[in-house]
């Protein structure tokens, strides 16, 4: 919807939309810091799952309903609770922090490739891909059923190769918890 | 056409491999007489080359190269395994193989007791081989080839009694400074293959005459650096010491090698390259000095020299110089000659010495001999002979090849009086000490009482025969062998006729005996005060002008010390330090190294960001 | 917004997790910090598939979740194992591997 100013025109929907793009994406920017920089494991769990549900929302503002979802359901719903009781069992004594040498050299490097990433935005254009999901279409189908599309036809093989992935990740959980309770045999001498 | 005459070089080479290959499981005897039998093979085949060689007539009695198998062929380079055949290399093979065939049998009987008999034959036939190999070679390669094969043949035989320290030291002497004539040789060599382009006799010598004025530097050089090897090996001043301590080797290795044929590869050296020679008068007259120096030099030691090999060694180094003196003044076929009739008297000369030291079991001082001539007669008669042609005795071979010698020491367009006289001097003087020494050990009564020596075995007393009848009768052939050489050496040698020095030779010879005979042959006290008299001058010569003394503290003792400071210095401290520390210091480089590889994670972790940044770097602006 | 706005926030977001990783000694938060870069990755992948009208990204984002949810179980299960009887959790006494 146009708002003409005069000396001023912007589109109502657009800049609003993008407003809140860009207010989700800082948010998720300070929540990853409040990970990073918390002396207790718990707080930094719970930030984590901020910053994922502020990821879910940008998933939502772009379009992608059905992954939107599936990072809520499965990542901030299965693995950060997984996280959480993990932390509950081993304890998260809160750590001290020393600025030492290690840290100044991890600044430096961090920041470094920050700005070579920033550098890297002005690039130039990317090869585009032709697609032809666009949003009206996507709305037309739904998200799900259209992933649902390309899962299965183009992308199969991944998909399965995913499952057994998941087959084998619990497969070696099992191993890793029934053995750990086995003393460690010594050596004679 | 003379391709058989590889056999000449192929017989003893087998007889060498076969011997020092099998040579521990067959029986003594047998080893003894594959040895003589191949070198008795090489002197047949030597003949029917003299044979078929003088049915030929002089201008087509050139001889050919045989060759055996294209070696090195690149550019203008070219280098066979190939052998000339000519009357030259007929000559010295005669020579060599004969030779050496009789002091093959004298070494069954000689060496008989010896426990290490079979490896001196295999060695004899080594050095048979490398002998052949060095006069018949065909290009200067394998000249130098065969003069370092002879060279490792001498000092292996030298050094024959491992056991005996004089005589590995006296091996490692000869070696040594055969050595330094190697390096001559090496460096005329590559001066031939720089000015000729080619190292081949025929190619050199053809292009030589035509490239060249006379006395031209760089001939010159080429000629005295082929002295240098020429003297080695022939133990002329000043590379002479080698020759008396050689004598600690086995008596028939002093016959064959420094009497016969090994030290005689100096005269054959000029003679061979006579065209290059003959374009340096220069030279010439270096090697005319030289050797009647020479000669001169070596007949005064041996006349108070008290060892019987030490004299019969030191009237070989006379005698050569009486050869050089020859082949100086340009007389190739009179220097040739004197080679060929040296070879029967001194051969014999050292096989009887041989004989005499045998029987009284290995005693060498004469002055403890005496009164051998009735035990042994056959050894008297035929060392009698022997010291005849030494003396030049008329009607003796020796006679006739020095009286050609002496008078074209004066009547030759070189020679002067000064070489004449000299030349008579040294006639004199060979006379006096070949007598001096033949009465000392023969005449009178013994002096050792207690030895009993026997005469030799017939293997022993067979070639002291065969060689005595030559030395008496070889005189004649110095006609035959000038017409048989003219072809390689461009003509006939002018042979002069003057009766009147001829008889001054002659009376100088009767002189030299009639002395030796007044003072040795009745024991008596005229030699005693004879040397109080001349007690410095006897001082002088008996050891040798000092000579060895001088080399010892000039060269031998400042290359030792060099070479202890290099040790120490460059080795120790150089090199292994150098290399040590290559390990040394990548230890201690590791060492702080691995201090990185912490084993934490997040020190990995920052490794990878950082190595991540590195790439990023170079992917967004390189 | 565009583009620009995808890859900054992806790539600020990763290089915070990669700051974590190295910083951080409890081996837990070194894990949150792999699941925020394996997230920004995800963002990124989603985003550039809205632009190109693509649903390869989407797709890709799946199978990305569905690694990180198997490797978070394994890598849980071994954090577990090893500090267990440990009683401290500080991945800088992991160094047996030293030198």
């Amino acid at each position: 919807m146009l708002i003409d100013l005069g000396w001023f025109s912007f589109d109502l929907f657009k800049v609003t939309y993008d407003g809140v793009v860009l207010a989700i994406g800082g948010t998720a920017v300070l929540a990853a810091l409040g990970v990073v920089l918390c002396s207790s494991p718990i707080y930094s769990a719970l930030y984590l799952i901020g910053h994922m549900i502020c990821l879910a929302l940008l998933f939502l503002m772009y379009g992608a309903e059905f992954i939107a979802a599936v990072q809520l359901i499965v990542y901030a719903g299965a693995v950060m609770i997984l996280f959480l009781f993990i932390i509950a069992l081993l304890g998260g004594k809160k750590e001290s922090q020393s600025f030492d040498f290690h840290k100044f050299m991890a600044f430096s490097f961090i920041g470094t490739v920050l700005a070579e990433l920033a550098l890297s935005t002005r690039v130039g254009p990317t090869q585009p891909i032709t697609g032809i999901f666009d949003e009206k279409m996507i709305a037309n189908v739904g998200s799900a059923k259209a992933i649902g599309l390309e899962l299965f036809s183009k992308h199969l093989i991944p998909f399965e190769l995913a499952s057994i992935l998941l087959l084998v990740a619990g497969v070696g959980i099992i191993c890793l918890a029934k053995f750990a309770y086995k003393p460690v045999r010594r050596r004679s001498n | 056409m003379f391709g058989y005459g590889w056999l000449v070089l192929i017989s003893p080479l087998l007889g060498f491999l076969s011997l020092s290959c099998f040579g521990k499981r067959i029986p003594r005897s047998i080893a003894g007489y594959v040895a003589c039998a191949t070198v008795g093979l090489s002197f047949f085949i030597s003949l029917i080359l003299l044979v078929h060689l003088s049915v030929l007539e002089p201008e087509n009695r050139v001889g050919g190269v045989q060759a055996m198998y294209t070696w090195i062929d690149s550019g203008q380079f070219q280098l066979d395994f190939a052998i000339l055949i000519d009357p030259l290399s007929v000559f010295m093979f005669l020579i060599v193989t004969g030779v050496g065939f009789f002091i093959h049998v004298y070494s069954l009987g000689y060496m008989e007791h010896d426990p290490e008999f079979k490896r001196f034959f295999a060695y004899l036939n080594l050095f048979i081989f490398s002998m052949c190999v060095l006069v018949s070679a065909a290009d200067f390669f394998f000249l130098i080839v065969g003069w370092a094969l002879v060279g490792l043949a001498s000092y292996l035989l030298i050094g024959f009694w491992r056991d005996k320290p004089s005589a590995v030291l006296a091996a490692r002497k000869a070696f040594v400074m055969n050595v330094i004539g190697d390096v001559g040789m090496l460096i005329a060599a590559f001066m031939i293959l720089e000015t000729f382009g080619s190292l081949s006799y025929q190619k050199v010598f053809e292009s030589a005459p035509g490239m060249f004025l006379a006395n031209d530097i760089n001939v010159i050089l080429i000629t005295l650096f082929l002295l240098v090897g020429a003297f080695a090996k022939s133990a002329q001043l000043p590379l002479h010491t080698w020759l008396p301590d050689a004598m600690e080797g086995p008596t028939p290795v002093s016959a064959l090698i420094h009497a016969a044929t090994m030290v005689t590869a100096g005269v054959y050296l000029v003679a061979r390259c006579h065209t290059l020679f003959e374009l340096a008068p220069f030279t010439m007259y270096v090697i005319a000095t030289v050797g009647i120096i020479t000669a001169t030099f070596a007949g005064t030691i041996a006349m108070v020299q008290t060892d019987i090999k030490r004299v019969i060694a030191y009237s070989t180094m006379s005698q050569l110089g009486y050869m050089f003196l020859a082949v100086g003044l340009g007389m190739f076929s009179f220097g040739m000659f004197h080679l060929m009739t040296h070879a029967f008297f001194k051969a014999l000369l050292f096989l009887g010495a041989g004989s005499v030291i045998h029987s009284m079991n290995d005693e060498q001082d004469i002055r403890k001999m005496g009164g051998l001539a009735k035990a042994m007669p056959i050894t008297y008669i035929t060392f009698l002979i022997g010291s005849l042609a030494l003396a030049g005795f008329p009607l003796t071979s020796g006679f006739f090849s020095k009286e050609a010698i002496i008078m074209a020491s004066y009547h030759s367009a070189m020679g002067n009086i000064a070489f004449w006289a000299l030349a008579i001097f040294t006639a004199g003087m060979t006379a006096f000490y070949s007598f001096r020494l033949f009465f000392t050990v023969f005449q009178g009564d013994s002096r050792t009482p207690d030895a009993h020596p026997h005469e030799s075995p017939i293997t022993m007393t067979g070639p002291l025969m065969i060689l005595a009848f030559f030395a008496l009768t070889a005189g004649v052939l110095g006609h035959w062998v000038d017409g048989f050489l003219s072809p390689v050496f461009g003509g006939h040698a002018e042979h002069y006729e003057d009766g009147f020095l001829e008889t001054i030779a002659v009376l100088v010879g009767f002189g030299g005996i009639l002395t030796a005979g007044l003072l040795y042959m009745v024991p008596s006290d005229r030699v005693a005060q004879l040397r109080e008299v001349l007690a410095p001058i006897h001082d002088i010569l008996f050891h040798k002008y000092y000579v060895d003394e001088i080399y010892d503290f000039l060269i031998v003792k400042p290359v030792k010390a060099i070479s202890v400071f290099l040790e120490d210095m460059g080795e120790k401290k150089g090199v292994d330090f150098a290399v040590d520390q290559v390990g040394v210091q990548v230890r201690e480089v590791s060492k702080y190294v691995s201090i990185w590889q912490s084993g934490r994670i997040r020190d990995y972790a920052l490794n990878m960001v950082a190595g991540m940044a590195l790439v990023l770097i170079f992917v967004a602006f390189l | 917004m565009g583009q620009e706005f995808i890859l900054l926030v992806s790539a600020t977001i990763f290089c915070i997790g990669a700051f974590g990783f190295m910083v951080r000694k409890n081996p837990l938060i070194m894990f949150m910090s792999v699941e925020l870069m394996l997230n920004s990755v995800n963002f990124l992948l989603i985003g550039y598939s809205h632009i190109l009208k693509s649903l390869d990204g989407q797709v890709f984002a799946l199978m990305i979740m569905a690694v990180a949810a198997a490797e978070v179980v394994v890598g849980l299960a071994i954090i577990l194992t090893i500090f267990r009887t440990r009683h401290d959790l500080n991945v800088d006494h992991l160094d047996s591997l030293k030198g």
